[in-house]
């Protein structure tokens, strides 16, 4: 006779990872890191990078999950850290940014250096509105990028966002009617051009 | 309502988050407004171009590297531990050393050149006990009789406070067979 399978919930998981099974951590890993990775690769616009903040991500889940406690959701507690290490990894790729312009001589030529990164995006059919909409959403302002990706694309919650961004809820509201309208402007922008 | 007022608002329209009054004030600014009635469509197939953004997934070996980091700091781990005990272990052996040297010499001092101080063991000698054919015991406690410690450190100087009693049956002392 066939086992039933048990579905626990992520706080039943991490309870048990806490008490030392290591499968509850498994468990998590495999229903968290496509959801992570969907949040961070929207934020960093970067698969290779999104892949590694997940992974340390879940690095941190697995030394520091004598942390957590019940008291809030584990989702929340997980995309707190994502969010910390992706504006982490964003603010570190931006100086990197800035260091590469500023040693570039005036003389120098730009050049279209092909990435070799992998992009799954570069596999499926080549969609236009996604590149535009990235594109938008990148040049938001940081305060409104999170936001609108907890919401709009991980369809979060308000008093989720609020919780993990450690923002009110009010705030939250604010800061997504702003984003989306700076989102739709930014998109009419670069219809135009 | 005017254009400003509903830009405002644009997102609690959305997401259903106004009350009726509220409402129905920007139903009829749409209703007149071709702009924020543009507006709010667009926004609206935005939103959804958003929510339904292709997903992106972990490569297949994702969590084979995962577990791989994972082993490796447990290792890492494991040998600083192994390295701290190495780096210790000298010095730890040394203190040990001194500390075992220090407790011999004291308990040396303590038992042989002071044998009468207050945690020197007295040294004793066992003798056995017969019972005197005059006693009158009982067979079974008779067989039960324990041997006395008689103290022979300065034996008649000092009241023998090592001895040990055994109960006195028939007001009779039981006399050392010496």
């Amino acid at each position: 006779m066939e086992r039933e399978k048990i579905k626990y919930t992520d706080e039943e998981l991490i309870k048990r990872f806490q008490d030392g099974d290591e499968r509850a951590y498994i468990e998590l890993v495999k229903r968290y890191k496509d959801r992570l990775l969907n949040f961070v690769y929207r934020y960093l616009n970067s698969f290779e990078q999104s892949e590694d903040v997940v992974q340390d991500t879940l690095m941190k889940l697995y030394t520091s999950a004598h942390m957590y406690r019940e008291i809030a959701k584990f989702s929340t507690w997980i995309f707190t850290i994502a969010a910390n290490l992706a504006k982490s990894e964003l603010r570190r790729l931006k100086r990197r940014r800035v260091i590469s312009i500023h040693s570039m001589g005036f003389d120098d030529k730009e050049y279209e250096i092909p990435s070799e990164e992998y992009d799954p995006a570069k596999e499926t059919t080549s969609n236009y509105g996604e590149k535009q909409i990235q594109q938008a959403i990148d040049t938001l302002p940081d305060q409104f990028k999170t936001v609108i990706i907890l919401r709009e694309v991980q369809q979060l919650s308000y008093e989720e966002i609020s919780q993990i961004l450690g923002i009110s809820i009010g705030t939250v509201k604010s800061r997504i009617n702003r984003g989306r309208l700076r989102l739709q402007k930014m998109l009419k922008e670069l219809k135009e051009q | 309502m005017d254009c400003y007022s509903f830009d405002r608002i644009i997102s609690d329209y959305i997401d259903a988050n106004l009350n009726v009054k509220l409402r129905q004030e920007a139903n009829e600014h749409i209703g007149v407004c071709p702009r924020c009635r543009e507006k709010l469509a667009d926004l609206k197939s935005i939103l959804n171009e958003l929510g339904s953004l292709p997903c992106r997934k972990t490569r297949p070996d994702f969590e084979s590297r995962l577990m791989d980091r994972i082993n490796q700091t447990k290792e890492q781990k494991e040998s600083r531990f192994i390295r701290m005990f190495q780096d210790y272990s000298r010095p730890i052996s040394v203190i040990a050393a001194v500390m075992l040297l220090v407790a011999t010499s004291i308990f040396v001092y303590t038992s042989v050149v002071i044998p009468n101080s207050p945690g020197s063991i007295p040294s004793a000698e066992i003798r056995s006990v017969e019972p005197n054919k005059s006693m009158t015991m009982p067979a079974a406690a008779a067989a039960n009789v324990r041997p006395i410690l008689v103290s022979t450190t300065n034996e008649g100087n000092l009241p023998d406070t090592n001895k040990v009693e055994t109960p006195n049956y028939n007001n009779q002392i039981m006399m050392v067979n010496e």
